[in-house]
């Protein structure tokens, strides 16, 4: 038997050999290949030099591999000296971490945090803006961070080597998916650049990588090399969903795994009910608490970085932004409110803006003066706290007047004198919400300018009778008529500026952080300055904020329906590889990329996907019928290496089509790893039980055509310097714009 | 069925020792092959239910719970006697199909057809144009009771068809009873089948679709001796019918299609497995039995309905402005003559855009108020002799008789017309001139007036007569060849049939537009910028009329295509479908899904008088019909744990029954309410009626199996079969606590007396929002007062119905002329521009009304004081006067202060995140000025504040409009 020789080094059979012993009917599948391995040894001892190539292949071929992969991921990385495409973006965030200044973007921190580590290893300051189209200076070293970047890309070639193997693919088949792979233009020219999609597509093959694994350990649990890959997919997971979020896709693949797994565990009689939780207890472990700590991590050391005030704290709690270097918010205001204290209003919703009214009025409704949350920081966000109208009228010389948990009060707008007002008419957007006026002045008003001050939680204290800058969240509750003041996520239309639009809710929900407000500034000559900004904001309350304003953004990232975007494409174009995009200008002086697939790839794995379902139902419709052909091996070896592909095809494919964000050819990348694994089981599938010779010659046609078109494609891959011209004989389709 | 691909797919374990299936279900060959199924498809446990052999004693329960729930539904029909909620629509659709006037709605027709034909029969002439909630009927005599009748005659329907569905699932007679019994009093069915609303014939044709389809399913449990029987054919041709009748109703009906759909997909999946009975012919003829009568006989009737509805709406009306131009021409004077087919030098053309319905290029004298303050150039959807443009060549024509030399050309924009017409070709540069106004079309860089994009530019009319023009004017012809019709279209301009975009040669933007209405001062038309990198659609453009006085009268003609039936039927489906998603405006009394199955919220249909009506469930029968779904999934979660586990229950004829008949149902529930889930736009609480209908169904089936079925419940608790005396007082006992909670609640579904006390009492939830203090404090207070006429309607409207792209049609169809008075308004001097708005509306002077119909003829006063005579006519002004520049000062001024005041925006652009906000860039130089607040000037505000109180809110208000939402900009 195999099992007594081979290593654990994670290259060999050994999951399969083991696989043997297990007298299970359900998975007892052994791939030919270890037998195969066997038989060969014995036959081929007249040829000694190619039975060492045959033997030692598991460790020749990856080499190979892996030099070209280097080879074509870094040859003439650094021609193009420009900024090009998103470089403008991912360059520009690695400066802020350089910089150490605090940004707001929606995708999470390691991937632009290890751009950063490539440019401060480059040597880089964080000096330049990166600009699209700019000329890098003399001193940034981008092509240091240019080839940090592609060695991720580079690494996907050996762990697709590697996937292929464990999946139970034949050796000519092992060699096909890895050279597609290798020689895809796509994943060649996104990985050349500072971008984060080499890394995600590392992190996304690893974690297939491992899952496949783990898988293969399945009939030795608990074993170290168990754990070992367990752990593995569960850090990788961590990792490929802290680059971006479509990470959680290919977590998906594996949480469907392990559902089904567990299912199947469940349905096991035999097995002890202990042993059935451990391996509950085990995958919760590998598969949730280490990546959530692995995706922590990166924010922890996110806001450890970015401890200076920049351009993204607006997005952030006041008593974050207190606590980064440089900022104004809270310093030397007074720490509690007293009538009379003129004031900033933070809503505390993820990215809530501050409480904002100017003369424009509202076009319908009431049509008085509007209110709206807005992120600017202007003189029109500061506002008065005024005694209510029972009350004497407000007088600058008499003793201070602090204000305190259900204090009744009134909120003067300080550029425009009135009051913040709500009444009984429908909201412009929300129609089932009060609207929120200003109203009147000093002097004329109502019993609707009045609101009680709810305070809900002081992160300094537990006094609630008075109002703290910064640290007191506080609600507004409308006295007449019950309601809430309550900034959503809703932008008034162009009248009000696309500001937030601002209600009052009828529903009391006090968890509502929508309806939390804070003091952000404060200003008041009768009170001492002093710092509130002292008390530091918990993580876990900026980590979650943060995460929602994230996920608030995104689903803004809306495109303009007017407008013609060359570089945006339908998911439906992806597949069919119907278009191409165009990195960077295209002057005759620039050097040009155009991100294009290789047809064969692209055009090839989108039909086995088509071919594959047909093979489904043809075997399920088959089977119904009462046609006894496929064993439970092949099942097996159908059911991983077959549809799990798919699916992982599917989770990465699908949920696009449903996104009314904006989308580009490279979200398409991830996907097609997959639809390449399936088109390799296909061809394993019916080409198994060949004849080598046949096999080979099948293969080699193959293995010419992808090779051949990428050659033919390398230029776009490589940089295309001079007229554009050069290049016509590639422009295949009028939507493959290489040359004007 | 269910059961027994379930079981099916638990056959590796089925041969496992612990087992003993009642029938073994599938064979393996070897322990190394799967098993693969072996059996029977005749399920276990039916029997015959066709309820075509009822008996005479069931009928006779039928027809008594009918004219119980006659007398419950048409209690009081005639109240209130004045418009009800989304009645707003549904009856003024009834009025437009009398008139034959073309309207779009996002629903198919065959319910408000209905509605229509019940008008109509009771003498409905379609006078009224049921415009608000509260607005009266009795006054204009409208037949209001006979149109409510048709949706209570469905509502009544529902309850024998309950009934039925219950007896033909195999339910007792008196479990059937009681659900019918539970259909008669719940609230919301009651409310909403009282009143012209779409609601309730949908929930009897969805009704009908599921009692035809357990009937059929019932049939084809039977097994191969039932197959094919006429019984099989009629049940499965009924659920072809009604499924096309429900989806001829609303585009819900879709979810009762996939009901059945994915059924019918597990009975042919069945069949497959059952190689003992069914071969390969008997097979394709099951799957093409099910292809004919539930595809091709819904699409036939779906489609049969919109050919009625085209056959009934063959008048221009206000559902024009969202069809395309071929679909309109099809509308009796719509249509319009034959065209010259080629455009030439010269030619006074009108220029209509290709991707949205906003109309034709049109410039009038009024001026922009921002930007360059030039002439407005706008799109116009009625024809109108501002919209007629002539084109010029680049350069004028040289006239050789004249001067032989060639040195003198001919000027002016006539100077075409005396020579032998040029064709304009692909590429032409040319010239628009608009001959009204003496100006051209013209852009330059100055940003639009409302969409403030920095890759658009404003498109101006500029020039006087006599003025050259400048480089400005010139735009180059490029024809989409794509797009355009015929090998001669795609090389010259030809009427019609050539698509192009016009690109402004000076720099290089294309002459664009969009659904984005200017303000007041543009009168709500459409925007027409000028744009670099537009989208292709929205940048395309085609000449709709020609004329050139050269050209002869037997010059080759062209007109619209005409688009056919299936044309028409293809293009309203798609207009409806974007216009159905674009729905997405909040409305103060919609809800979301979460909200439908507890009952959290209901919707104010109308309150008058002190009358209320509130659409809110029988919350008992609400409550407990979603408590039995959720008992059948906790059931279901449980048997798959257990079948999981090797758990036996599936040979139990009981059990499987249980998961089966009850699955059905619950699935029919879910997929009547999960979808909505998906939905961006405007839901409400009568979306769950179908949902609600097949939940009480579940709950009665539970019922029936628990009182009837079970002999024990696991073994433990004995049941009650043998004992049918407990389940008939359990269940007239809580038939009985239905009725009671009916009556509580009964005030708010007639509009009855009702008092505040009484009202508050049954306000179980906080979110009932219906308002007590709308009551009086006891019932004779009732009797001293005389309901008020419809005088009163205007407080309890909302401007909802209004605005939308609808042209001006009269409202009274004697005159079908709509009178345009015109004003206009003499030179305002530079100054007076400069002193804004407040400044003219002092200066405004009054000098000149000019009457035009809605075809912008100009009236003379003749024609308008015999109209006015005829009476009937209504006048509506259409354009208000604002300044008016003297152009001859150039606009170089007005630009260097355009650019000052973008540059000053330009400095807040920078570091904001959101829109600029002008008035914050004035303000902030002040921001540590004052310590205490300015004192405002507040009578303006005072003023808005007490004309608000007059309208409290809360008050019922219809469905958003389709046509409002075209209004709306990019939304």
């Amino acid at each position: 038997m195999a099992a007594q020789d081979v290593s654990a080094t994670g290259t060999d059979l050994q999951g399969d050999a083991r696989k043997r012993n297990v007298g299970q009917p359900n998975g007892s599948y052994v791939p030919k290949e270890a037998g195969d391995k066997m038989d060969e040894k014995t036959k081929q001892k007249t040829n000694s030099f190619l039975a060492t190539l045959d033997d030692y292949e598991f460790l020749i071929a990856p080499l190979i591999f892996t030099a070209l992969a280097f080879f074509t991921r870094m040859w003439k990385i650094g021609l193009s000296p420009i900024v090009t495409w998103d470089e403008a973006h991912f360059g520009k965030f690695g400066s802020h971490y350089l910089k150490r200044e605090f940004y707001f973007d929606v995708h999470p921190p390691l991937g632009k945090m290890l751009v950063g580590l490539s440019g401060y290893l480059a040597g880089y300051n964080g000096s330049f803006e990166f600009k699209s189209g700019e000329t890098y200076p003399e001193e940034l070293n981008y092509t240091y961070m240019r080839l940090f970047n592609s060695a991720f890309g580079a690494l996907c070639i050996p762990l697709a080597y590697f996937t292929a193997k464990e999946l139970h693919f034949k050796r000519p088949t092992v060699w096909l998916v890895t050279c597609m792979v290798l020689f895809e233009n796509s994943y060649t020219t996104i990985s050349r650049f500072i971008l984060l999609d080499s890394m995600l597509l590392f992190f996304t093959v690893s974690t297939v990588f491992c899952w496949s694994k783990f898988h293969n350990w399945r009939h030795d649990p608990f074993s170290p090399e168990w754990g070992l890959w367990l752990v593995m997919t569960g850090f990788s997971i961590g990792c490929v969903c802290s680059v971006k979020w479509v990470g959680f896709f290919v977590t998906a693949l594996v949480g469907l795994y392990t559902i089904e797994d567990l299912w199947n565990k469940f349905g096991d009689l035999k097995m002890p009910k202990v042993e059935l939780a451990a391996h509950v207890g085990f995958r919760a472990f590998g598969f949730i608490v280490i990546p959530l700590i692995v995706y922590t991590a990166s924010f922890w050391v996110h806001f450890m970085i970015l401890e200076n005030s920049g351009p993204g704290d607006a997005q952030m709690s006041s008593l974050f932004q207190a606590n980064l270097r440089g900022t104004e918010v809270g310093k030397d205001s007074p720490l509690e409110i007293a009538l009379g204290s003129r004031a900033t209003l933070k809503n505390m919703g993820y990215g809530g803006g501050l409480l904002h009214s100017h003369v424009q009025t509202y076009p319908e409704g009431s049509q008085q003066q509007q209110i709206t949350c807005y992120h600017h920081k202007d003189a029109n966000n500061d506002w008065f706290f005024y005694p209510n109208r029972h009350q004497p009228e407000f007088d600058a010389e008499a003793p201070l007047q602090f204000i305190g948990n259900g204090d009744t009060i009134r909120l003067i707008h300080a550029q425009t004198g009135r009051n913040l007002h709500s009444h009984q008419v429908a909201a412009p957007v929300s129609k089932a919400d009060h609207e929120v006026s200003c109203y009147g002045n000093t002097t004329v008003g109502d019993t609707k300018d009045h609101w009680q001050v709810e305070v809900v939680s002081d992160a300094a204290s537990n006094d609630y009778s008075k109002v703290r800058t910064l640290t007191t969240a506080f609600r507004l509750k409308h006295v007449d008529l019950n309601c809430y003041l309550r900034a959503g996520n809703v932008n008034l239309p162009q009248w009000g500026f696309k500001q937030i639009e601002t209600t009052c809710v009828k529903e009391n929900k006090p968890r509502d952080p929508y309806t939390h407000w804070n003091v952000e500034s404060h200003w008041n000559e009768r009170l001492p300055a002093s710092d509130p900004g002292s008390y530091k904001s918990p993580f876990f309350r900026d980590f979650v904020h943060l995460n929602v304003a994230m996920m608030t953004s995104n689903n803004a990232l809306v495109p303009d329906p007017d407008k013609q975007d060359d570089l945006a494409s339908k998911p439906w174009q992806w597949p069919l590889l119907h278009v191409g995009l165009r990195m960077c200008g295209w002057d005759d002086h620039i050097v040009k990329y155009f991100l294009l697939g290789n047809p064969a790839v692209y055009w090839g794995t989108t039909f086995s996907l088509v071919f594959f379902v047909g093979m489904l139902a043809w075997y399920a419709i088959r089977w119904q019928r009462g046609y006894d052909e496929l064993t439970w091996g092949q099942v097996d070896h159908f059911h991983y290496s077959g549809i799990y592909p798919v699916m992982g095809w599917a989770l990465h494919y699908l949920p696009f089509v449903a996104m009314a964000r904006v989308t580009y050819v490279h979200h398409y990348y991830p996907a097609l790893y997959f639809a390449i694994l399936c088109s390799g089981f296909i061809l394993d599938w019916y080409t198994r039980s060949l004849h080598k010779g046949v096999q080979w010659g099948i293969f080699s046609v193959f293995y010419a055509v992808v090779i051949g078109l990428f050659w033919l494609f390398r230029a776009i891959c490589f940089g295309m310097e001079g007229s554009n011209q050069q290049w016509k004989h590639l422009k295949w389709f009028d939507t493959w714009r290489i040359a004007d | 069925m269910a059961p027994k691909s379930n079981s099916s797919k638990a056959s590796p374990k089925s041969s496992a020792p612990n087992g003993t299936p009642a029938k073994k279900t599938t064979v393996q060959s070897t322990p190394k092959k799967p098993p693969y199924p072996s059996y029977d498809y005749t399920s276990t446990g039916v029997r015959d239910t066709n309820i075509l052999n009822l008996s005479s004693n069931d009928w006779q329960i039928v027809g008594a719970i009918t004219i119980i729930a006659l007398f419950v539904r048409l209690f009081r029909i005639y109240q209130p006697s004045s418009v009800v909620f989304d009645e707003v629509h549904f009856g003024g659709f009834a009025s437009k199909y009398i008139k034959g006037k073309f309207f779009m709605d996002v629903h198919p027709p065959l319910a408000k057809m209905l509605i229509t034909l019940a008008g109509w029969l009771a003498g409905f002439d379609g006078d009224f144009d049921f415009k608000d909630i509260g607005k009266d009927y009795m006054e204009p005599g409208v037949p209001y009771v006979a149109m409510r009748l048709l949706p209570a005659i469905c509502g009544v329907l529902a309850v024998p068809t309950m009934f039925l569905t219950l007896k033909a699932s195999g339910c007792k007679t008196f479990t059937s009873a009681m659900g019918a019994g539970l259909v008669v009093f719940e609230n919301g069915l009651v409310t909403q089948s009282r009143l012209i609303l779409l609601d309730s014939p949908l929930v009897i044709f969805t009704a009908l679709t599921a009692l035809s389809w357990v009937s059929f399913t019932n049939q084809h449990e039977l097994g191969p001796k039932a197959a094919f029987r006429p019984a099989w054919w009629f049940w499965l041709a009924a659920t072809g019918v009604g499924l096309g009748a429900t989806a001829s109703v609303k585009w819900v009906g879709l979810f009762t299609i996939a009901w059945v759909g994915s059924l019918t997909a597990l009975q042919l999946w069945v069949l497959l497995g059952d190689t003992r009975n069914v071969t390969a012919r008997i097979w394709f003829k099951h799957l093409f039995a099910r292809i004919f009568c539930l595809i091709v006989i819904p699409i036939m009737f779906y489609m049969a309905m919109f050919a009625i509805h085209f056959l009934c709406l063959v008048n221009p009306g206000d559902g024009d402005g969202f069809m395309s131009s071929e679909f309109q021409s099809t509308l009796n004077s719509k249509g319009m003559a034959d065209v010259p087919a080629d455009v030439a030098f010269g030619s006074r053309i009108s220029l209509r855009h290709h991707n949205t319905q906003g109309g034709y290029l049109h410039s009038h004298t009024h001026m922009y108020p921002t930007g360059s303050k030039q002439q407005q150039i706008t799109l116009y959807p009625h024809k109108d002799e501002n919209n007629v443009w002539l084109v010029e060549n680049q350069t004028q024509p040289l006239d050789l008789t004249v001067d032989p030399t060639g040195n003198t050309s001919v000027p002016g924009p006539m100077a075409w017309d005396t020579i032998t017409p040029e064709n304009v070709l692909d590429g032409s540069l040319i010239r628009l001139y608009h001959i009204t106004s003496d100006r051209r079309l013209h852009s330059h860089d100055v940003r639009p007036p409302v969409t403030e994009a920095e890759w658009q530019n404003e498109v101006s009319a500029y020039g006087y007569q006599g003025f050259e023009g400048d480089a400005n004017d010139l735009f180059r012809i490029e024809i989409v060849k794509s797009m355009s019709d015929g090998k001669v279209a795609k090389e010259r301009l030809r009427t019609i049939q050539t698509k192009f975009k016009l690109v402004h040669v000076m720099t290089g933007c294309v002459l664009f537009s969009h659904k984005v209405k200017l303000p007041d001062w543009g009168f709500e038309q459409q925007e027409v910028t000028c744009a670099r990198g537009g989208t292709l659609p929205n940048s395309v453009w085609y000449v709709e009329s020609n004329q050139h006085p050269q050209l002869q009268e037997d010059a080759e003609k062209v007109n619209y295509r005409d688009p056919g039936f299936f044309g028409k039927f293809w293009e309203l489906q798609k207009v409806m479908w974007t216009t159905n998603a674009g729905l997405v405006e909040s409305h103060a009394w919609d809800s979301r899904p979460p909200s439908w199955p507890v009952l959290r919220r209901g919707i104010n249909f109308w309150g008058k008088d002190n009358r209320q009506i509130y659409l809110i469930g029988n919350p008992l029968i609400w409550w407990s019909s979603t408590a039995a779904i959720g008992l059948y999934l906790v059931f279901k979660a449980l048997a798959v744990l257990r079948w999981q586990r090797n758990c036996d229950d599936y040979s139990y004829d009981t059990f499987k029954r249980f998961d089966y008949e009850v699955g059905q149902t619950v699935l029919g529930w879910a997929f009547h309410y999960f979808p909505f889930f998906l939905m961006q736009r405007q839901l409400f609480l009568h979306h769950y009626f179908p949902a609600l209908f097949f939940a009480i169904m579940a709950l009665c089936q539970t019922w029936d199996f628990v009182t009837n079925r079970v002999g024990s419940f696991g073994g433990f608790v004995p049941g009650v079969k043998d004992k049918p005396a407990v389940g008939m007082v359990g269940g007239t006992v809580f038939l009985a606590a239905s009725i009671v909670v009916f009556g509580l609640y009964a005030p708010l579904a007639y509009g009855n007396m009702w008092t505040k006390n009484e009202c508050k009492r049954v306000k179980l939830l906080e979110t009932w929002d219906w308002d007590c203090n709308t009551f009086h404090d006891n019932y004779a207070q009732y009797s001293l007062l005389t309901p008020s006429a419809g005088s009163g309607a205007a407080a309890q409207t909302s401007p909802a119905a209004q605005g939308g792209p609808a042209p001006p049609v009269a409202d009274d169809p004697k005159a079908d002329v709509h009178v345009t008075p015109q004003h206009q308004q003499p030179y305002i001097s530079d100054d007076a521009a400069h002193a804004g708005i407040s400044g003219m509306e002092d200066g405004f002077v009054e000098e000149k009304v000019e009457y035009r119909d809605e075809e912008g003829n100009l009236l003379d006063e003749e024609q308008v004081r015999a109209l006015e005579e005829e009476g009937g006519i209504s006048f509506s002004t259409k354009y208000e006067t604002r300044t008016r520049l003297v152009d001859q000062y150039g606009n170089e001024v007005f630009e260097e202060e355009e650019e000052e005041s973008r540059a000053g925006d330009a400095g807040v652009a920078g570091t904001s995140i959101k829109g600029v906000d002008p008035e914050t860039a004035d303000a902030r130089g002040e921001a540590d000025a004052s310590a205490v607040p300015p004192n405002a000037a507040v009578g303006e505000d005072v003023r808005k504040e007490r004309s608000l109180e007059a309208n409290a809110e809360g008050t019922a208000e219809p469905e958003s409009e389709v046509g409002k939402e075209t209004g709306r900009d990019e939304l």
